[in-house]
């Protein structure tokens, strides 16, 4: 047998019986703002980090255990936070972040990180524990994303408002880390009610 | 004791030397900005940052910052150079099997694939990151001969390369993901350094270079570079345009071998058996004791290889002949 044909046909026996055993590039993950749909942006991230390099926040991270998504970036958004400074998306080389201006308004309307999900057993003013208010001060969106509602001025987050950039998560006090940042289709992003105490308003669903 | 095999570092590099100290000044620019440019942008967000937290309402503050991205930023396989884009030829091309095309990705992928096509594969022997622990494998071939360790010198065909490349790009294409930067060194390297900067760890990229130096050093010499580098395989097929070309005067030409032994690419110079393989290191010229080698220019690969098929069926007897 011709010796490039059977380097070929290791090469492909290799990557036939290795491949499709890994885990698919996990669409589950939180990724800067900007970025096209779960799967379209794996196929369009290069893995340059000029995202990560230009964040201020130093908020966009990349995994270190090998995987096929190990080159793509990706937001911790309970350890550092997205500002919505936009730079990622201005100096992406492939437009799998879409550049878009750092622009409030454009920014409410285009970027959808994540879903936020308030776990209102652990959130002190839904627990009668005191006024806290921490997520409404830092949201980039108050009223819109969140507004304060009841005598304790308990948060309610409105999903189709909130840009998911963690600002919230990050701020909410580490006692009780009751925010987190879901991405879209996971099915922790629904809203858990309080056992018990079925009358609350529900905050608007998370979308799609 | 038998004599052992005439390796690299055994040559004295006699001519060309300010080729190859333009090449290393070259090459430790670009090493120096895979270095440099995590630890220059780590500083500027410590600034910048110190602005940031003063403030409670962090978003407003950061549309504050100025919307001029810096001078020089991204990884040697996407690096922005003030108003240069050079994104490598292959992710671009793996970008394009997914997204098509569009004038952003042609604007991206043109200088660098213009550059490949009129000087040759020069990125790897130029600019390449991995260039560096490349040569601390061939130190550690000959030191480790020297002391009289048997180190295997595989010859794996370079074709291997091309399989590896089109092997990336379909299996790419059918998980749905970028492969390409998951095993191309200068893309791994780049990371790494950018994690390790900002993050103070290693990923398991860290892994990949190291099996590659571990390659190079005991199975065959240069031969990740040669025979496996996805990067390296695309500028090949690239330069087969390229005019730039390694002669070798044959009415001086001792036949000692030495540039053939001095290449890390397989290339002959000595027999004028150039191919689009060639890195344009130009250590072949400098190591020539007669100086019988040189660049010129001459028609491309592409060209001689059409020529030679054109001829071959002709049945001319003067099929594959050199001209130059």
């Amino acid at each position: 047998m011709n010796r490039r044909v059977l380097i070929g046909a290791i090469a492909a026996a290799t990557a036939l019986a290795v491949v499709p055993k890994r885990k698919r590039a996990d669409p589950k993950k939180i990724r800067p703002p900007g970025a096209l749909k779960p799967g379209a942006f794996e196929q369009a991230c290069i893995g340059c980090f000029r995202c990560a390099e230009v964040c201020p926040t130093n908020c966009i991270r990349f995994p270190s255990a090998f995987s096929l998504d190990q080159a793509t970036p990706y937001i911790d958004t309970a350890d550092k936070a997205c500002v919505l400074c936009m730079k990622c998306t201005q100096v992406c080389p492939t437009d799998a972040l879409v550049p878009l201006k750092a622009d409030p308004d454009v920014i409410a309307k285009e970027v959808r990180m994540g879903v936020p999900v308030l776990e209102r057993s652990k959130c002190l003013p839904w627990n009668g524990q005191g006024v806290c208010r921490l997520c409404y001060q830092v949201c980039p969106y108050p009223e819109a994303a969140v507004e304060l509602v009841g005598p304790q001025k308990a948060p309610l987050f409105h999903a189709d408002a909130c840009v998911g950039c963690g600002l919230c998560e990050e701020a909410c006090p580490e006692l009780a880390q009751a925010i987190t940042i879901e991405p879209f289709g996971s099915e922790a992003a629904q809203p858990k009610p309080i056992p018990g105490r079925p009358g609350l308003k529900r905050g608007g669903g998370p979308k799609g | 004791m038998t004599r052992r095999a005439l390796q690299p570092l055994d040559i004295t590099l006699r001519h060309g030397r300010r080729y190859q100290w333009i090449r290393r000044a070259f090459l430790g620019f670009s090493v120096a900005l895979t270095f440099v440019l995590p630890l220059w942008h780590l500083h500027a967000l410590d600034v910048e940052g110190a602005g940031i937290a003063a403030d409670s309402r962090w978003a407003k503050v950061a549309q504050a910052l100025p919307d001029t991205p810096p001078p020089f930023y991204g990884a040697p396989t996407s690096v922005w150079i003030g108003v240069l884009e050079l994104v490598d030829p292959l992710e671009s091309l793996a970008v394009a099997l997914f997204q098509g095309l569009s004038w952003n990705w042609v604007w991206t992928v043109l200088p660098g694939v213009v550059l490949v096509v009129v000087l040759g594969r020069f990125f790897c022997g130029w600019a390449c990151p991995y260039l560096p622990i490349l040569a601390a494998a061939n130190a550690a071939r000959w030191l480790l001969t020297r002391l009289g360790v048997p180190l295997a010198d595989a010859k794996v065909p370079r074709s291997a390369s091309r399989v590896v490349m089109v092997g990336l790009l379909v299996v790419g294409a059918f998980t749905g993901a970028q492969l390409v930067p998951l095993l191309y060194p200068p893309a791994i390297i780049g990371r790494e350094v950018f994690r390790a900067v900002f993050y103070g760890s290693l990923g398991a990229g860290a892994l990949v270079v190291t099996g590659a130096f571990l390659f190079d050093t005991f199975v065959s010499r240069a031969g990740f570079c040669r025979s496996l580098c996805p990067g390296g395989a695309m500028f090949s097929v690239l330069a087969n345009l390229s005019p730039i070309r390694v002669h070798n005067e044959r009415s001086k030409c001792t036949d000692c071998t030495v540039c053939d032994v001095v290449c890390n690419l397989g290339q002959s110079p000595m027999t004028n058996g150039l191919d689009s393989g060639c890195e344009r290191c130009g250590k072949c010229i400098a190591s020539c004791p007669t100086g019988a080698l040189s660049f010129t220019l001459a028609a491309p690969p592409l060209v001689q290889l059409v020529r030679v098929r054109v001829e071959g069926v002709e049945q001319k007897a003067t099929g594959g002949a050199e001209r130059t």
